[in-house]
This record gives C-alpha cells, sequence and structure tokens, in this order.
C-alpha cells in the first residue's frame, strides 16, 4: 500500500535532473571569487586613501550582491542582465535622471556653480591695482620655515621684504641684471623649480599695507591692489563699488538698488519654471505644433522610406540564383561604411545652388536649402540615403532567419510570389524587426546631426528667425537653449522632457500594438 | 527574365548609393582637391592628397586610424557580449519586470541627451582621481562609456532572431542535462551566428563614426580617433584648405567597415536554421 | 574544453588582480573644492589648444616645463572647446590654461571659469592697442593676446589692378568683368542660407548699421540693441541693392565653403576674408593684394570685426600661479609670438613681432592696416544672441525681402531672447 504513494511521488520528481557537482561548476564558482577579488583589490585603495567611506560601502556592497547572485544557481536571468545593466545605469539612466533633475533648476551660462564659486569669482575679478603703487619684480625666498617675498620697485631699484606682518625695507640684497634677487641677508632664495613647488604658498601669501595687499601674480611678479567687492555675510551681500549687491535667491544673481545685475551667477532651483515657458512663451508654444506635424512627417518618411528600399533590395538579393551578391553588397552598405558627419556635409554642398552637384548634373536651378518643400524633399533624401544600407543590413539577416522551406511551401500551394511575401515573408520579417522600426522612429525623431549638418533648421523665413522650414523639435530645442546668451541647460532639459514624453508614448502605443504580434508568432 | 529585372533595379540603388561617395573619390584625387572645383567623374588622378594626409606632421592619420579600429573593435566585441546575454535572458526567460524592462530599454534610447556631457564629467572627473586607468585620456574609459549603449536597439534586434529559435531546443537540451550556460554557448548561439554578425558590424559602424565623447575624452593628438581628427581638420574656417585631404581621410576611414563587413559576410548570409528545423 | 576555458579564464582574473594590486593607485590628487585655495600643486601645467596649434606650442611648453620644473602637457580639443572647457572646469578636470578667441571673455566671465591675467604697463604697451582693447573686459584684462585677425578685401590684381575707392567701383568693376566672362561671381563674401554676420558687418557699418549703442565707457551695451533701428534698416536696405534681386554681387549660395576656393579657382575677383584664406589664395597663383574694405559712396566707415586669440588662465585649474606665470610672463614674449605665427599665420598681436613678420611678409603688414579702424567682436554674453537672428535677417534681405520687416524680427527675437 505504502510504496505506491512515494513512487508516485518520486516519479513526480523524476522529469528534474539532479544537479550535480561537476568541475566546470567549481571552476566557474572560483573565477567569480577571483573576480570579485580583484576588483576590490583594485577599487579599495584608491577610496580609502581618499576616505571615501560611503564610496567603499557601496563598492563593497555592491560587489558581495553581484558576486552572490553569480555564485547561487538560481536568479538565472540577473546574470545575463547585470553586466550590461550596471553599464546601461552608469551612462544611460543616470544622465536621463540627472536631466530631469536639472530641468527645475537654471543650470546654464552664468550659473554653472554654487553661491560661494561666485562670490570668489566676484571678488577675484574686482581687484584693482592700488593707483600709483609700483608693479614690483618678484623673487621668492624661505626665511627659516616660512616664504617671504622679495620685492624689487623696477623704477628705485629698491628692495623689500613682505611677509605676512607687512611690507619692510631690505638691506643688502644683491640684485640681479634681470631684476630677480639673487642673495639677501636671513633668507634662502628659492629657484624657479623650487619656487614652482611651492606656488600654493606663494599663491595664498598676502602682504598687508594701506592700501590692501600685495599678492603674487604668477612667480616673479606682484601687485599692490584691493578687491573692490567684498562679501559680507551678515547681509548677505557685496559691498563695495556700484553699491550694496544683494544675493537674488529667486534668480542666481547679485543685484544692486539700480537693478544692474553682476555677471557671476549661481545655480538656483527655478520649480517649475522651466516647463511653464514652454507652454506659454509664444515664440516657443505658437510654432510647437508646426515643427511637431513637420518632425513626426520626417521620421516616419524616413521609416518607411528606408524600410522600403532596405527591403527590396534585400529581397532582391536573396534569390538563389542571383549573381554577384558579394560586390553588390559591399555598394550598397558603403553609405553607411562612410563617416555620417563627413557625408552629411558633402550632401549639403552637393545641394548648393549655384555651385552644387545636383544642379549641375541636373541642369537646374533649383534653390534646394533654400525653399521650405525642396529642403524638406532634401533632408529625406539625404536621409534615405544614410539610413538604407542599415534597413537592408538586418533585413538580410531577417531573412536568413526564414526557412526556405516556407516559401516554397507557399509557391507549391500555388501562390504567387507578391502573395507569398505579403502573407509569408512578410510578417515574419516584421516580428523581428517591429522593434527596430519603432527604434529607427525614435532614432529619427531626434536626428539631431541629419538636420543640423544640412540645413542647420532652415530655411528660415524672415519674419520668424526662430523656427526654419526643417527643424526638428531638438534642433529647435537646441537654437533656444544654446543660441541666446549662452547655454541654458535648465531650459533644455525641461523641453528635452516634453520631446521624450512625446516620442515614448507614441512609441509606447506603437508597442503595445505589436504586443499581440509578438504572441502569435513566437 | 525576371533575374535581368532583379539585376537592373539593383544596380539603380547602387548607382543611388555610390554617386556621393564617387564624388568624394574625385575630390580626393584632385590634386587641388577643393569644394567648388571637382566634379562628379574624377579628373587628373593624383595621390597627393593621400599622401599629405598619410606624411602629415599636424595630422597624424596613421596614429588615428589604429586608435579608431582599436577601439571600435574590442568595444563592438564587448557591447555584442552584453547585448547577446540581455537578449537571451529576455527572449529565453520569463521573470518579473521583463517587459517592463524591454520596453524601458527602447525608451531611454530616445531621450535627448542634451546633459550627457555634463554627466560624463561628473562620473569621470571622479573615476580620474581614483582610477586614471579609466579616465580621461585613456582608451579604457572611453571604452567603458561605450558600452553603456551596449544595450539598446540591438538587443532588441538579437531577441527578435532569438524568439524565432524553437524553445523545444532548449527544452531537449535541458532534459539531456546541461545547464542554462551549455545550452546558451552550444545551442543557441550557434543558431544566430547571422545576427551576431549583422549586430557587430552595426557597434562597430556606430563606434567609429562617434565623435561627440571620443572628443572631450581623448585630448593627445596621438590618441585620437579618426571621427575626432577629422573634424579638426574641417572646423572653423579651414574648410578648404583641407577638404581633398579631408576627403582622403573620409575614403580610408570606410575601409576598416567594409574590412569588417567582408570578413562577417559568409555569417550574414550563411542560412543555419536548416539543421535546427529539420532534426 | 570547457574547463580548459574556465581555467584560463581565472588564470586571467588571477592575472589581472595581480596587476591591479601593483597599480600605483596610492597619492591621488585630492578633490579639488570650490573654495579660493585649489587642490596642492600636482607639479604639471595642462594647457588645451585647438588642433592648429598644439604642435606651434609644444617646444616652448616644454622649455618653460624645464626652466619651472614642472611637467607641462598641451592637450587638444577638436570641437566646441569653449563648452567642454566650462563644463570641464566647473567639474573639476579642467585645464590651467586655455586658448581661445577674445569674445569668449563675457561668457568665461559669467561663469567664473578664467582670472584677470596681470600684465604690467610696459607688457601692455608692448601689444597694439586694439588688441588690449579686445581683451578687456569690465576694466580687467582677462587675456593675453598673441594673434590679431580682421577681414580685409583681397582683390586679384591680374583681374582688377586697381584698388576700388568705394563699394559701388568695386561692383562695377565686377560686373563688367563678369559680363566679359572672365569671371563668375562679382564678390565671394559668403552669405549661406543662415547669413554670415562676421563678414558682412563692414559692409552693414557702410551702411550705416549698429548692433549695439555704446556705454559710457566705449562698450557695447547689452540693453541698447540697434538691430532694428533706423539706420540698420538702411544699412539693410543697401544690403538688399547688392543682393540677389539687384547687383548680384550678394548671394546665399556663395558660403563659408566655397567662397575662398571660388576665389583662389579666379571665379571672382574680390574676396572678403582673413589670413586664413591666404594659404589657398596663394596656390591660386595669380597677383593679389590686400586693402581694407571699402565704403558706400558718402557711407560710414566700413569697420572690420577684430578677432584676438588670447591664452587664459583658469580659475579653477590645480595651478593658478604656474598658468599665471606662463601667461603673463613667458608668452609675452617675441620668439612664442613668431613661432606661433609660423605655425597658423595669423598677424601677431606683440608689435615688435608683428615688425619683424611683417618685413619678411607683408600681407600680415596689409591686414593690419586694414584692421586698424577695427572694431573688437563684442565679447559680452549677449553677442550669441545675435549672430543668429542677424545673419537670418541678412539671408532673408540678400534673396530680395523687405529690409525693414527683416530687421523688425531680428530686434524682436534679440530683444526675446535677452529678456529671458
Amino acid at each position: 500500500m505504502t510504496p505506491d504513494p512515494r513512487e508516485a511521488a518520486e516519479t513526480r520528481r523524476a522529469p528534474r535532473p539532479r544537479r550535480t557537482i561537476t568541475t566546470a561548476f567549481v571552476v566557474s564558482r572560483i573565477a567569480v571569487l577571483a573576480v570579485a577579488a580583484a576588483i576590490l583589490l583594485y577599487a579599495a585603495p584608491p577610496l580609502i586613501a581618499t576616505r571615501s567611506w560611503i564610496g567603499l560601502g557601496v563598492l563593497f556592497g555592491a560587489t558581495a550582491v553581484i558576486g552572490y547572485l553569480y555564485l547561487t544557481r538560481r536568479y538565472v536571468p540577473a546574470k545575463y542582465l547585470i553586466p550590461g545593466t550596471v553599464f546601461l545605469l552608469a551612462f544611460q539612466v543616470f544622465p536621463v535622471l540627472y536631466t530631469v533633475t536639472t530641468a527645475f533648476t537654471n543650470f546654464g551660462d552664468g550659473h554653472r556653480g554654487d553661491k560661494a564659486a561666485a562670490i570668489a569669482a566676484i571678488e577675484r575679478g574686482s581687484v584693482r591695482q592700488a593707483p600709483g603703487s609700483p608693479e614690483y619684480q618678484l623673487t621668492t625666498a624661505m626665511r627659516g620655515s616660512d616664504l617671504v617675498f622679495l620685492l624689487v620697485d623696477p623704477d628705485t631699484k629698491q628692495v623689500s621684504l613682505g611677509d605676512a606682518a607687512g611690507l619692510s625695507p631690505l638691506t643688502g640684497a644683491e640684485v640681479g641684471v634681470t631684476g630677480k634677487v639673487l642673495r639677501a641677508p636671513g633668507v634662502t632664495v628659492l629657484t624657479a623649480p623650487e619656487a614652482a613647488a611651492r606656488a600654493d604658498e606663494i599663491a595664498a601669501l598676502a602682504v598687508p599695507t594701506d592700501a590692501g595687499a600685495i599678492k603674487a601674480s604668477g612667480l616673479s611678479r606682484a601687485f599692490e591692489g584691493r578687491a573692490a567687492l567684498a562679501y559680507e555675510e551678515g547681509c548677505d551681500c557685496l559691498r563695495g563699488e556700484g553699491g550694496p549687491w544683494r544675493a537674488d535667491e529667486s534668480r542666481g544673481y547679485f543685484v544692486n538698488a539700480a537693478g544692474d545685475r553682476l555677471a557671476q551667477g549661481w545655480q538656483v532651483n527655478v520649480g517649475f519654471d522651466n516647463f511653464a515657458r514652454v507652454l506659454t512663451n509664444p515664440t516657443i508654444s505658437g510654432y510647437f505644433l508646426g515643427v511637431f506635424a513637420w518632425n513626426s512627417v520626417f521620421a516616419l518618411a524616413s521609416v518607411a522610406g528606408t524600410f522600403a528600399l532596405g527591403m527590396a533590395v534585400a529581397l532582391a538579393l536573396h534569390h538563389p540564383r542571383m549573381r554577384g551578391t558579394k560586390v553588390y553588397r559591399i555598394a550598397l552598405i558603403l553609405p553607411y561604411a562612410m563617416p555620417s558627419f563627413a557625408m552629411l556635409l558633402v550632401w549639403r554642398d552637393m545641394f548648393n545652388r549655384d555651385f552644387g552637384l545636383i544642379n549641375q548634373m541636373l541642369g537646374l536651378d533649383v534653390d534646394w536649402l533654400g525653399g521650405v518643400t525642396t529642403a524638406r524633399l532634401a533632408v529625406v533624401l539625404v536621409n534615405l540615403w544614410l539610413g538604407f544600407p542599415y534597413m537592408f543590413l538586418v533585413t538580410t539577416g531577417a531573412l536568413q532567419a526564414i526557412p526556405r522551406e516556407l516559401t516554397e511551401a507557399a509557391a507549391i500551394d500555388g501562390a504567387t510570389p507578391w502573395k507569398a511575401f505579403r502573407q509569408v515573408t512578410l510578417p515574419l520579417l516584421l516580428v523581428a524587426l517591429t522593434p527596430l522600426l519603432i527604434s529607427s522612429f525614435a532614432f529619427n525623431f531626434n536626428n539631431f546631426n541629419a538636420i543640423q549638418l544640412t540645413t542647420e533648421g532652415g530655411p528660415f523665413p524672415a519674419e520668424n528667425p526662430q523656427v526654419g522650414g526643417t527643424d526638428l523639435l531638438i534642433t529647435y530645442t537646441f537654437r533656444l537653449a544654446f543660441g541666446t546668451g549662452g547655454a541654458q541647460f535648465g531650459f533644455a532639459a525641461a523641453i528635452s522632457v516634453f520631446i521624450f514624453a512625446i516620442v515614448a508614448i507614441v512609441s509606447a502605443v506603437a508597442f503595445r500594438r505589436t504586443r499581440k504580434q509578438e504572441e502569435v508568432y513566437a | 527574365m525576371k533575374l535581368a529585372f532583379r539585376h537592373a533595379f539593383v544596380l539603380v540603388v547602387c548607382a543611388f548609393a555610390i554617386f556621393p561617395i564617387l564624388f568624394v573619390v574625385s575630390a580626393a584625387i584632385n590634386p587641388l582637391g577643393t569644394l567648388a572645383s571637382t566634379e562628379l567623374l574624377p579628373t587628373g588622378a593624383s595621390f597627393t592628397n593621400f599622401g599629405e594626409l598619410l606624411t602629415s606632421d599636424v595630422y597624424p592619420f596613421g596614429r588615428w586610424f589604429f586608435n579608431s579600429v582599436f577601439i571600435a573593435l574590442l568595444s563592438s566585441f564587448a557591447s555584442l557580449l552584453l547585448s547577446m546575454f540581455a537578449a537571451y535572458a529576455f527572449s529565453r526567460m520569463r521573470f518579473a519586470g521583463r517587459r517592463v524592462g524591454l520596453l524601458a530599454l527602447l525608451l531611454i534610447q530616445m531621450f535627448p541627451q542634451f546633459l550627457a556631457i555634463v554627466t560624463i564629467f561628473m562620473i569621470f572627473t571622479e573615476v580620474t582621481e581614483l582610477y586614471p586607468a579609466f579616465g580621461f585620456d585613456t582608451v579604457w574609459g572611453l571604452m567603458l562609456l561605450y558600452l553603456g549603449g551596449a544595450l539598446g536597439v540591438n538587443t532588441w534586434l538579437m531577441k527578435g532572431f532569438l524568439d524565432t529559435v524553437p524553445k523545444e531546443l532548449d527544452e531537449a537540451a535541458t532534459v539531456d542535462g546541461a545547464t542554462h550556460a551549455q545550452v546558451f554557448w552550444r545551442i543557441i548561439m550557434p543558431l544566430v551566428t547571422p545576427i551576431l554578425a549583422v549586430t557587430a558590424l552595426l557597434a562597430f559602424i556606430t563606434t567609429m563614426s562617434e565623435f561627440l565623447m571620443a572628443n572631450v575624452f581623448l585630448r593627445d593628438p596621438e590618441s585620437k580617433t579618426l571621427a575626432v581628427g577629422m573634424y579638426g581638420m574641417i572646423a572653423g574656417d579651414r574648410r578648404n584648405e583641407n577638404f581633398g585631404m579631408f576627403a582622403a581621410a573620409t575614403l580610408l576611414t570606410a575601409i576598416p567597415t567594409v574590412s569588417v563587413f567582408l570578413w562577417l559576410q559568409k555569417y550574414i548570409v550563411s542560412g543555419l536554421t536548416s539543421g535546427a528545423v529539420k532534426g | 574544453m570547457r574547463k580548459r576555458a574556465l581555467g584560463v579564464a581565472a588564470l586571467t582574473t588571477l592575472a589581472l588582480t595581480a596587476c591591479g594590486g601593483s597599480d600605483p593607485a596610492a597619492a591621488p590628487s585630492a578633490a579639488p573644492s570650490e573654495s579660493a585655495s585649489a587642490a596642492p600643486a600636482s607639479g604639471k601645467l595642462v594647457i588645451w589648444a585647438d588642433p592648429n596649434r598644439v604642435k606651434a606650442l609644444a617646444p616652448f611648453a616644454d622649455q618653460f616645463g624645464t626652466e619651472n620644473g614642472v611637467t607641462v602637457e598641451v592637450k587638444e580639443i577638436s570641437k566646441d572647446n569653449q563648452q567642454t572647457f566650462l563644463t570641464a572646469s566647473q567639474q573639476g578636470s579642467g585645464p590651467d590654461v586655455m586658448i581661445g578667441a577674445h569674445d569668449w571673455i563675457g561668457n568665461l566671465v559669467q561663469n567664473g571659469a578664467i582670472e584677470p591675467v596681470s600684465l604690467t604697463e610696459e607688457q601692455k604697451a608692448a601689444f597694439s592697442d586694439v588688441a588690449i582693447k579686445a581683451v578687456t573686459f569690465d576694466g580687467q584684462i582677462y587675456g593675453a593676446p598673441y594673434a590679431v585677425e580682421n577681414i580685409a578685401l583681397i582683390r586679384n590684381t591680374d583681374l582688377a589692378p586697381d584698388a576700388p575707392a568705394t563699394i559701388e567701383e568695386m561692383v562695377a568693376t565686377g560686373k563688367k568683368l563678369k559680363d566679359d566672362g572672365k569671371v563668375q561671381e562679382i564678390l565671394c563674401l559668403p552669405v549661406g542660407q543662415k547669413g554670415d554676420a562676421f563678414h558682412v558687418y563692414p559692409l552693414f557699418a557702410a551702411g550705416g548699421g549698429k548692433l549695439f549703442g555704446a556705454t559710457p565707457s566705449g562698450d557695447p551695451d547689452p540693453k541698447q540693441v540697434l538691430v532694428g533701428s533706423e539706420g540698420s534698416v538702411k544699412a539693410f536696405g543697401k544690403l538688399r541693392d547688392l543682393g540677389e534681386k539687384g547687383d548680384g554681387a550678394l548671394k546665399t549660395s556663395i558660403t563659408n565653403e566655397n567662397y575662398i576656393s571660388s576665389f583662389a579657382g579666379q571665379k571672382c575677383a574680390y574676396l572678403i576674408s582673413g589670413p586664413w584664406a591666404m594659404g589657398d589664395v596663394r596656390k591660386g597663383g595669380f597677383g593679389y593684394d590686400i586693402t581694407p574694405v571699402p565704403t558706400f559712396e558718402g557711407g560710414d566707415p566700413a569697420t572690420p570685426f577684430v578677432g584676438v586669440q588670447s591664452f587664459f588662465v583658469a580659475a579653477k585649474g590645480q595651478n593658478k600661479t604656474l598658468a599665471q606665470e606662463f601667461v603673463t610672463n613667458y608668452v609675452t614674449n617675441k620668439d612664442v609670438a613668431k613661432a606661433l605665427y609660423e605655425a597658423d599665420p595669423r598677424p601677431p598681436a606683440l608689435t615688435e613681432a608683428l615688425e619683424e613678420v611683417k618685413a619678411a611678409d607683408a600681407d600680415a603688414g596689409k591686414f593690419m592696416e586694414a584692421g586698424k579702424e577695427g572694431m573688437p567682436m563684442p565679447a559680452i554674453p549677449e553677442m550669441q544672441a545675435v549672430w543668429d537672428p542677424f545673419g537670418i535677417a541678412e539671408a532673408a534681405i540678400v534673396k530680395g525681402g523687405d529690409a525693414a520687416k527683416a530687421a523688425a524680427a531680428a530686434q524682436k527675437t534679440i530683444d526675446g531672447s535677452l529678456k529671458n
């Protein structure tokens, strides 16, 4: 009686093969441990030396987790995904997150650093030489263990000694012909390399005088000067010439009573201002739809065109009795093999009205890049040229995966080649290639180079220099953000978020539709 | 007869593909090599531009060539591996977040990366301090950066192909006692060599033309890649003076890519599924 | 075979471990802080230049290095030099010395990226006035100039033996040559689809146009944009007359890519360009002469833009003292100026060097003559907002558009972007 249930239980367990400890298993685990040890040995010492305990913690934590993942038998998918994902996170995901956070700030030219850096730069830039003071020639020397300046007035040739206490005349110093002090009592003159090694001390030493302080400028000169602006913490402002400059935290500038501002600013959080600007600024929101429409058309036309042409050629060459396929293939991928930015510039010059190849060959006088429709045609053509080899390649690869038996069977069943293509080949191709098409759409939607290097977004109507006939959202953004008074990264980031939202939604919708395809065929 | 049409069609497309390149060729071998004075068909054959390019002091073209090929080969190979692993996992295994992960891969590529350079500097300034061997001005740092793009469209491409390989093969092997690693290396990978070859080629081409990151990373004249070096040749107002050399450089840059393609051709066109399916 | 493969993998990782262990990972420089006291000197001076100047600078960099016992590295950035410099500096991995154009100064200063350079009175006197003026911003000198460049009128003396006194004369001669079939175009001045403010500015100024008003100290005043003012509209009108619907001297199909080679190929008799064109021009093998850009009959002076290439001291560099030493006391000597001239023929800013160069190469002197009344390109950051709208207005006008409308649109755009 009892053996039956046991036997039943055993048979139920039988399909799972027993995992034995093989040599391969042992060696692979040792390899994992060795790699982990190597990484720790290499990466830990610098972190310890700089006392970055957080970094060290992260390193140990990450190594432990990943090591564990590879040591156990479980978590098989993770083993395959981890290597690529680590890099993806570091170099693709992190920039995206950073961009999104930047969209809420005013990061850009004039606002790159923090307030302390701005104050330091303002103070440094406001140092003015005391009027009438000599432009000293500097020789650095050591008095005991302290650094001192030996200053020679070029007009009177008088030598003074400057230290943290002040300036005092020095007698008995021997001055060379170039103005450098060769010897002086009580101090050891430093040679040039020695002085260079102490560059920081030299920069830090300020000899106080009535008119301000004497500081070194380089290694062989010194000036007496005073900063015209000085920061006062109590009022959070800079006092000095131009009146008290108060810190404006909402804009990241120092402003005075008259409304002027100092050039150096700092990065501040501006909340949703950048996003609001995108939506409310008439020069942006007014033209947005138009640019978006053309952008979509361009991306669709590029994908459709390159796919159609690439696929057509791949199919044409796919015939078993086709000769010379090797040579054809090389010719056909040449556009893709040539450096793309170089060829974009070449195409641009070919479209030149008076000197370009196209007009010369066809005997026309069309201002290709000067008219909106012709410019659009031109960029689509260029993109077609650049992109069809890629589609050709992947279609060729995809065609290899379709067993010839299928098309043969269709032929036997009496289907015409076109029908066989439509019902058999095309669906199978699309299964493999749909994600590529979607991705190609996304790539061309944001194809900055293709537009920038050929037309720079033009042609531009005189009434509106901001938006050109072939502008994509991304070139438009680029011009808005970087073409005006310096780079405005925060603003660009906000527009990027909008662009991304649009493209992502479109792609996600397309993706969902193909989901059904995948389940049927795969 | 039908074959003739095929040939004719392919020839037309080839002509379309080649004519701008012919223009570049004629500029390259035209001793006066300037843009305004070149015609489509080469006039006056002379290799002075090539000679100037290869012996130039200012442009160490040979070094650029070597650097580019080296970086492109290594990084495309590494990218291929990473991509392969991920595609296998997405295709063959079922785990939480698979669908989302796939979609995410696609979507991340679509984000306009204006601030990429800033983040690269943020990351690599630290790296250069702690681990100079992988920091700025090193080839290894740049390759690490390129690996960031390994998981992307190519993963999708490979996953799509892996999906067409029947799962019965996996199951048969597992029943016979194979581990997942053995199934991966011994059974699946040999079946998808066409797509591996295509992906390798695409990764190679992309890396060869990449210049934004390489410009920022490699700063010694000797360590630059072809794309960066060539951009330097035409930057600013020197465009015309160097166009002949630039055209010559453009042509020479295509050589590694075409060579890799020739080498991979046999993998791309070997219809291999016949063996597996029949069995 | 699997075991062997894994064994090899294990051995490789062990080897890597050994390498990693012996790596000189010790003594990394401490993280640079944002405060005034920078990182401790690391005995290294890093200079960033563009590809054309690296080779010329190298020997002097080495010499400076030996004299002061430091290593000097000259690195090259091919593209986006200014932005790369700013981003790198901000993150702490920028150079100590940067080479660039003077009109970067406004932007570099507002980002706190460069420090004032202290030149003695003697040193200042050794440079040409326009060079010093160009590198002065907000009353401080921010760079050590080394080359000055401006555009002039280069003409083919085989085709047009006499220098034109006015623009009208030049156009008339050019038309005649074109009618006789000796040239294809009247004038080689780049316009392109987006215009080119830099090259057309002398003609614009000659017609009475202005970009900015002036502050009391004579600097361009960003609060007064005069692109849409009456004088500028008049100037645009004159450009329209020269354009495609008028005399045909200005054409949008002449671009930066083809204008020099067209002149060198004798397709036009007159070229408006700078010293960088001379390489190709000489290759053309014909006689040429360089004169200032003429003005209209009864017009204002045709002031060309002057661009000054200079050395900057990075404020966030690791070695500011050495950088100051290099820039103020080393670069300002004659031999360095001459060597840089030899590598990249732009007239030196140092008067002494210029004299010597003029003796050997008359062209440099002629360019300087043409630029005597020149105006340094405005270095204020607001200038960035002007280039594109101005250029587009110019292109539209050259194609025959309405001058007033185009000027007004440009003015509106510039105002809009500066307000933000």
